[in-house]
């Protein structure tokens, strides 16, 4: 399957990659230039926590190999694509419970903060058929796509 | 769940302000700290170039250069001078605007409070005149030239005001500076897209911007000031939130441009103004002390005890005094005035009221200071705000800190009490130097930022740290306003300070640390190093005597310490001033400039580490001096 | 090889799941008594009419189809043969198996209090089928009175507020929600539920009841007072669904005994999800699902993830997570925290995390779950254990995945 790969010694914060997935999972058509960074509804799939010695921590989902998340889900909203290996999240069928988000050992998981309904879950950008938006963004390298067993 | 806004506020180096904060149930600075914790490394480096379309560019290891070719040297000092011209201008527009006031004060025959200080102004500009009122429009003429030249011609008063030997430095570095404003416009056109990219001439650009910021902005602003409003004088003074006093009509001030508040303080204990808060169930007015025109007027409150309840606290205590319900008006001219109190203003129903269109705050009401209206304006604004007052007290919750800050501060220090108090001279200063009693002399000036440690707290720690090394601390600035609260302007904080320094204060009955105000008085603390260099026949750089702004803020801040370099002292800053990104801008600033001017920049935001090392400098001052 | 199971929720559908993966030529045949497919979890939106029968699958349509699974839905297995490894159903057919998944669940408790058991008016909610016939007498219904104010009964209550019924509901302890919750996060709830128009009768029980033409009229209290009631939801916890193993020599006593491996005293029959007494909560019982699939395919695999203290929940979009036991020893280090948007609570014994209580945003916490059951020592991050992340644990391997440094 392939993988978003992190090496954490070359992110630098800016976020880029935070925008990008903003952008790639807004509700409304429009570029980069008009994204609504105050509406609470533009919410990113990743986020990076600086460390008190300077250095970042790219959080991002890694579409474990035992993806936790969906083994508590229930109401199978939660999947792993057999062919692709993405834990993908259909949120039709989402009953709000975030059994996902108290489940990932990670802490990638949170719930949408508009509604508290959904669950905001990296999809592998797979709708834009390329690499994921956040890796075309990223500046330094830190975060790449490759294909891992 | 309860009312508070947010459990994750920021800490402060005053522990009972940071209670209060967490405890509020509106957002404030001190909470949205924890939101912005990860900043962008690019932003940090200071090499993010959006001088142009192809931008924003960034400087990786894969992309050395933007797409015009600038590398991080070029992007980094184009940004650094960029906002050192913004935070030039920015004090140049404070004493623009404080001698256009002297002038139409003194032409319109009011009160001039401050004769000795004018005397002072007219022996350094050789003024002849005997009549005041001429004397006072002739010094405030002659700043305004000066500003007012083209960037070609020198400034004259420069080497009127300036210590000879560092003006025969910047004359060696050419760079003596030409008109202020014409400078600040010139250094925003160096840093446009495509023109300079040579990141040295740019940072000696910043030197020249510092001087003219420096001698006008910082030094003549406090002099003329001094002519209008009166001479600082000694004395014990409240501060911290205690200085509100509910049973009044409560206006804070922020800002930095104490001149326009002279009509408007007469007014507001007049009989009739007076009849005017009686009349809604008040005592009268009261000013209360917010950010640097806060300190300003505290720092000449001898004169002004009437209005004036005292200091509450610096820029990032501002919400907090809103917050206390008692304030019922924001009279704002200038910073640091924070948008963020745009929303509590709103909640707590808070009159808004703005004098100076540069600093127009969102929800406030503009009544551009205008002096030849300056009686109608008073009372204009006495009406709003009392009108304000009938609206808001009763139906807003009070939340006092009465316990806050402490009753006994020393203020009203300035080159001319401090050197009064000593007995007319410098002498049992340089002595007291000299014989080791204490080893140096730190200014700890400038702003509070929140993300040094804290509110206030590197600059606390610090100050702390260096007493207890026996080494005085002068302040200005934000600083001063955390420091007070902190309790380290009491006379008993002496105990804090090492054996020597604290026998030298008790002696004299001073805390450790002497507080000179606003930041506007780093041109005060210019003035005592370089009368005691004078004194001691020696250049600034060779006194024992560092400068710290260590939580700076903002761009005038970076202003300010440009001046501090032009005049050859070390320079602590707590945070990078987005220059590390740039090898040729760090090793300029804090090597290079050693030859320069003599002064350097330390960059540390370990407080005992700081210490250590200025301390160190300070020795081998001290070594060289032969003391 | 001939799989037979018995049960179709989370940990049967997931064992079916895990054995074809590994024997796509296996039979795998299940049997149940539930005619959908559902999530027990997910009941009150379909009380709610948010969710009809077939919104509360947890599987895709196709499922039994593509997972080429034979299901016998409406049935029941009335005795199980181990001697002959035979199960026979309701309707007196005869099934051959090589392994025998028990997944059976529970079924709600109800008390003998009063009538309860008698009433036509009186329902646990725990199937579909409780679910339907609810519904079917809702519509008349105009006074609910509900026995319990655990997470089954605020499911309830919240159903029947959504559809603006008045709603009571009885909690024998001092607080709602008093196995997941303290006061303080009990009363966040509680204030919504009654501007909903929810009515909570604390630290009473039911002791009595009123019944005419079959129907209770009246739930008396045990301070006597007087709930008239249209229709009664019995919320005081379920009984594992063990009658099929009752006069075999499976071993069992409230629940069926099982191993490490999920198997019973019967080397061929496993047990997984409520009924072997493990766990009471979905995650758990998919994790014992998977490890009895595992070992009845004979790959040998232990059951070790265990920790059941641990439950979410969201109403009316306040969201809360609660982890351990929350119960406050000698010794203990309580941190609390507490704003207008959230509440949290920790407890931590000897440097590590006991319990956590975060009500109000729940972003990102999936990490203390983690810690409470590694019992990772965290005295030296303690002034922050509302803040930690996993970047405080942040390690990588070389396939991308994350692990935990500790």
């Amino acid at each position: 399957m392939k993988r978003i790969m992190i090496d954490a010694t070359k992110c630098d914060g800016c976020k880029s990659c935070t925008i990008a997935c903003m952008q790639a999972h807004r509700d409304t058509p429009g570029t980069i230039y008009d994204l609504d960074l105050t509406d609470i509804r533009n919410e990113s799939r990743n986020h990076i926590v600086r460390m008190e010695d300077g250095s970042y921590r790219p959080i991002f989902c890694r579409h474990c190999d035992q993806p936790e998340c969906m083994m508590s889900c229930m109401s199978g909203a939660l999947t792993k694509d057999p062919v692709t290996g993405h834990v993908q999240y259909d949120e039709t069928k989402c009953g709000s419970c975030f059994m996902c988000v108290m489940n990932c050992p990670y802490g990638v998981l949170k719930a949408d903060t508009a509604t508290r309904t959904k669950v905001i879950k990296c999809d592998f950008c797979i709708k834009d058929g390329e690499e994921p938006n956040c890796v075309l963004s990223c500046p330094t390298g830190a975060i790449y796509v490759k294909e891992v067993l | 769940m309860n009312q508070c806004y947010g459990c994750n506020t920021c800490s402060s180096a005053d522990k009972p302000l940071e209670g209060f904060i967490r405890e509020l149930p509106m957002e404030t600075s001190h909470h949205r700290v924890d939101h912005q914790k990860t900043k962008c490394g690019f932003g940090l480096q200071g090499v993010c170039c959006r001088l142009c379309s192809n931008g924003p560019c960034r400087i990786t290891p894969n992309s050395p250069r933007g797409i015009c070719g600038a590398n991080a040297d070029t992007i980094v000092t184009r940004n650094f001078l960029r906002a050192v011209a913004s935070g030039s201008g920015c004090y140049i527009h404070v004493v623009e605007n404080t001698a256009l006031n002297l002038k139409n004060t003194a032409k319109s025959g009011g009160e001039l409070k401050g004769l000795h200080a004018l005397d002072r102004l007219c022996k350094l500009f050789d003024i002849k005149e005997t009549d005041d009122h001429k004397r006072a429009e002739m010094v405030a003429d002659m700043v305004l030239a000066d500003l007012y030249k083209p960037e070609y011609i020198p400034m004259e008063l420069v080497e009127k005001i300036a210590y000879a030997p560092r003006v025969k430095r910047w004359k060696e570095l050419g760079i003596m500076p030409g008109g202020s404003k014409s400078e600040v416009f010139k250094g925003v056109v160096k840093c446009s897209t495509n023109l300079n990219s040579d990141p040295v001439d740019m940072l000696v650009d910043c030197l020249r911007l510092g001087i003219s910021t420096g001698i006008y902005g910082l030094t003549l602003t406090n002099l003329l000031n001094d002519v209008l409003l009166g001479e600082p004088a000694l004395r014990m003074a409240p501060v911290g939130l205690r200085v509100i006093d509910p049973d009044y009509i409560n206006i804070m001030i922020t800002g930095h441009q104490h001149t326009m508040f002279v009509d408007l303080q007469e007014r507001l204990i007049s009989p009739e103004a007076i009849a005017k808060a009686q009349a809604v169930g008040a005592k009268g007015f009261k000013l209360v002390g917010c950010t640097c025109v806060g300190q300003d007027l505290q720092l000449r409150g001898a004169h002004y005890e009437e209005v004036f309840d005292g200091h509450a606290g610096n820029n990032y205590t501002s919400e907090a005094v809103l917050a206390t319900g008692a304030i019922d008006a924001v009279l704002s001219e200038f910073n640091c005035t924070l948008p963020g109190i745009e929303p509590i203003c709103d909640r707590l129903k808070i009159k808004q009221i703005c004098l100076d269109d540069v600093a127009k705050k969102a929800n406030a009401e503009l009544l551009k200071f205008d002096f030849a209206k300056r009686e109608e304006q008073s009372e204009l604004i006495i009406d709003k705000i009392v009108e304000a007052y009938k609206e808001r007290r009763g139906n807003v919750e009070l939340n006092l800190l009465p316990t806050h800050g402490n009753d006994h501060t020393l203020t009203g220090v300035s080159e001319d009490s401090l050197r009064t108090f000593l007995g007319g001279t410098w002498k049992p200063l340089i002595d007291l130097i000299a014989a080791g009693e204490i080893k140096g002399i730190a200014g700890v000036v400038g702003c509070s930022n929140l993300t040094a440690g804290g509110h206030d707290v590197l600059t606390v720690e610090l100050t702390k740290e260096l007493i207890a090394k026996d080494i005085i601390v002068l302040t200005a600035g934000c600083s001063s306003g955390g420091i007070e609260n902190c309790g380290l302007m009491t006379p008993e904080a002496a105990k804090y300070a090492g054996p020597k320094l604290r026998a030298v204060c008790e002696k004299l009955g001073i805390p450790p640390v002497l507080n000179f105000g606003p930041c506007l008085a780093i041109g005060r603390l210019e003035i005592v190093a370089t009368e005691i260099a004078a004194e001691m026949g020696v250049d600034l750089p060779q006194l024992p005597l560092v400068l710290s702004a260590a939580q700076w803020l903002e761009e005038q801040a970076l202003a300010d310490g440009a001046f501090g370099l032009s005049l050859g002292l070390p320079l602590h800053l707590g945070l990078p001033p987005f220059i590390t990104g740039s090898p040729v801008a760090v090793k300029v600033l804090t090597e290079d400039m050693k030859e320069l001017t003599g002064g350097q920049v330390i960059i540390n935001s370990d407080a005992k580490e700081t210490a250590d090392i200025l301390e160190k400098i300070i020795e081998d001052k001290r070594t060289a001096l032969g003391i | 090889m001939k799989h037979v199971i018995i049960g179709v929720g989370a940990a049967g559908i997931t064992a079916a799941k895990t054995i074809r993966e590994m024997q796509p030529q296996a039979d795998i045949i299940m049997i149940s008594e539930d005619t959908y497919v559902h999530s027990r979890c997910m009941l009150h939106r379909y009380l709610s009419h948010e969710r009809d029968e077939k919104a509360l699958s947890f599987v895709p349509e196709d499922f039994f189809e593509k997972q080429q699974l034979t299901w016998f839905s409406g049935k029941k297995v009335t005795h199980i043969l181990p001697q002959t490894h035979q199960i026979r159903l309701s309707d007196d057919a005869t099934l051959d198996y090589d392994k025998l998944l028990i997944a059976t669940g529970a079924n709600s408790f109800i008390p003998p209090v009063g009538d309860f058991r008698q009433a036509a008016n009186v329902f646990g909610l725990r199937h579909l089928s409780d679910a339907q016939r609810i519904l079917a007498q809702a519509e008349n219904a105009q006074r609910i009175l509900i026995v319990g104010s655990g997470l089954v009964g605020m499911d309830a209550a919240y159903a029947f507020l959504e559809q603006k019924k008045q709603v009571t509901v009885v909690e024998m302890a001092d607080r709602i929600l008093p196995i997941q919750l303290d006061e303080t996060a009990g009363n966040t709830y509680r204030k919504l539920f009654e501007a909903a128009g929810c009515h909570f009768i604390v630290s009473r029980k039911a002791s009595a009841t009123v019944m005419e033409n079959g129907r209770i009229t009246k739930v008396i209290l045990d301070d006597q007072t007087e709930i008239p009631c249209d229709l009664v939801i019995v919320a005081a916890g379920v009984r594992a669904a063990i009658e099929c193993v009752q006069d075999t020599s499976i071993k069992s006593e409230r629940f069926i005994e099982v191993n490490d491996y999920m198997q019973t005293s019967d080397p061929d029959i496993y047990a997984a999800g409520d009924v072997a007494g493990l766990s009471g909560i979905w995650p758990n019982a998919m994790k014992q699902g998977q490890t009895a699939a595992y070992n009845m395919c004979g790959f040998p695999m232990q059951y070790v993830d265990r920790y059941a203290m641990k439950n979410t929940m969201n109403f009316y979009g306040i969201t809360t997570l609660s982890l351990g036991r929350g119960i406050v020893q000698d010794g203990d280090e309580v941190i609390l925290k507490e704003d207008h948007s959230s509440y949290r609570k920790a407890i931590l014994r000897d440097g590590k995390l006991d319990s956590i209580l975060l009500q109000g945003s729940i972003d990102y916490s999936g990490i203390y779950q983690y810690l409470i059951k590694n019992q990772v020592d965290i005295s030296d991050k303690k002034d922050r254990i509302f803040d930690l992340s996993f970047a405080d644990f942040y390690g990588i391997e070389p396939d991308g995945q994350y692990n935990w440094r500790i």
